[in-house]
């Protein structure tokens, strides 16, 4: 595997990469969304299956679908999902022969 | 003429702060300690001001606009900007009259850095600060190179805007000695099925590459092979960067654990004059 999911971003990423950017440079933007996700969500042009991975925490499926990797990991650590849970979640797309170095 | 009392490589993560107890104690205090050995060295060499070379992680800038490289010329720089991070907030002293003089000297060298009076500095000036324990009102400039979105500059690019930088530093007559940090890498990657995979062997053959200082040759095999070492060690750019500032000054390793649980090759470094390095 690369380094990159894209080499230049999709409309879709940047719309997620925008929502995951707002959510953690903005406090009352993280509060609004754990007061209410979806409302939160409404406000972007999303597709609701884009918005289901925000919401649902699919770290796997945001990272699939290009969002940029700092700041899934940001929003990771950010809604304090477990270190361990996005970990596997990652790790569920390793491809045979992407860990060859591991030692 | 102002004199490079030393540059420094060294990696940076969150991880270090957010996560430490990830990793061993022992294996901890160990790192810990090289940061502040890092530090040591640095202050030994009695900075008046420090140029960082770092790479936002996509905070001051988003997808909306991102530049290529930016320096800084605010009179003070607020960090960390994570409000997740586990940090302290701080304010760090800037050096506007130097960032001034660095985005104009490089403007004038055919350069197009973008610039900012407003930058709050996230982890990656932080950490690698805050373990080795630096003098918290040491005037900085930060500079910052894109490294986590695709299109970044190339590792050539990095290199000649390192050369650039030695020049206009040792240039610059307002200041009598300067030393430069550059952070990142060393092979890491983040949020993708690799993450916590160091590969091992391309930081040491980028190490050994260093350290025989053939310039040429670490450009080539940075630009062909990142792309196996994982998006977090193309921050090797700030790497690059410092070894073209350094022009003939040796490279020294003075650190490096490929550390699998903290998902990073942890590296530091360091391009000393020859009279500083024949005290150590």
């Amino acid at each position: 595997m690369g380094n990159w999911r894209h080499m230049m971003p999709t409309t879709e990423a940047y719309l997620l990469d925008k929502v995951l950017y707002q959510l953690h440079h903005n406090p009352e933007d993280l509060a609004a969304y754990n007061r209410d996700k979806s409302g939160y969500l409404a406000r972007f042009r999303l597709t609701s299956e884009l918005a289901a991975m925000i919401s649902n925490n699919d770290v796997a499926g945001l990272y699939q679908a290009g969002v940029n990797p700092y700041l899934l990991r940001a929003h990771c650590i950010g809604v304090r999902i477990p270190e361990d849970v996005s970990l596997a979640a990652l790790r569920s797309l390793l491809k045979e022969g992407d860990d060859k170095w591991l030692s | 003429m102002a004199e490079l009392t030393g540059i420094y490589t060294a990696s940076h993560t969150p991880v270090m702060l957010n996560f430490p107890e990830r990793i061993a104690p022992e294996l901890r205090n160990e790192i810990f300690g090289a940061y502040r050995a890092m530090g040591q060295d640095f202050q030994a060499g009695k900075p008046d001001v420090l140029v960082v070379l770092s790479n936002d992680h996509l905070h001051n800038f988003f997808l909306n606009n991102f530049p290529a490289l930016c320096i800084g010329v605010a009179e003070s720089y607020e960090s960390p900007i994570e409000h997740w991070l586990k940090a302290k907030r701080r304010v760090f002293k800037g050096d506007q009259a130097f960032g001034s003089y660095l985005l104009q000297s490089a403007l004038n060298e055919g350069f197009d850095p973008s610039f900012s009076m407003e930058m709050v500095l996230d982890h990656g000036s932080l950490t690698p600060l805050e373990l080795a324990g630096l003098d918290p009102d040491l005037p900085l400039v930060p500079v910052l190179f894109n490294c986590v979105q695709p299109p970044m500059p190339t590792m050539r690019r990095c290199y000649q805007f390192g050369q650039f930088l030695g020049r206009a530093i040792r240039d610059y007559r307002a200041l009598d000695r300067v030393a430069i940090l550059a952070t990142g890498g060393i092979s890491h990657d983040i949020a993708t099925p690799r993450m916590g995979m160091v590969n091992r062997e391309f930081d040491e053959k980028l190490l050994q590459l260093l350290e025989a200082g053939d310039h040429d040759a670490v450009v080539r095999y940075a630009t062909e092979f990142v792309h196996t070492a994982g998006n977090g060690a193309e921050e090797i750019r700030m790497w690059i960067a410092a070894m073209g500032a350094a022009g003939d000054l040796p490279f020294r390793r003075a650190y490096y654990r490929a550390v699998n649980d903290w998902y990073t090759g942890i590296g530091i470094g360091h391009y000393a004059p020859v009279k500083a390095a024949a005290h150590d």
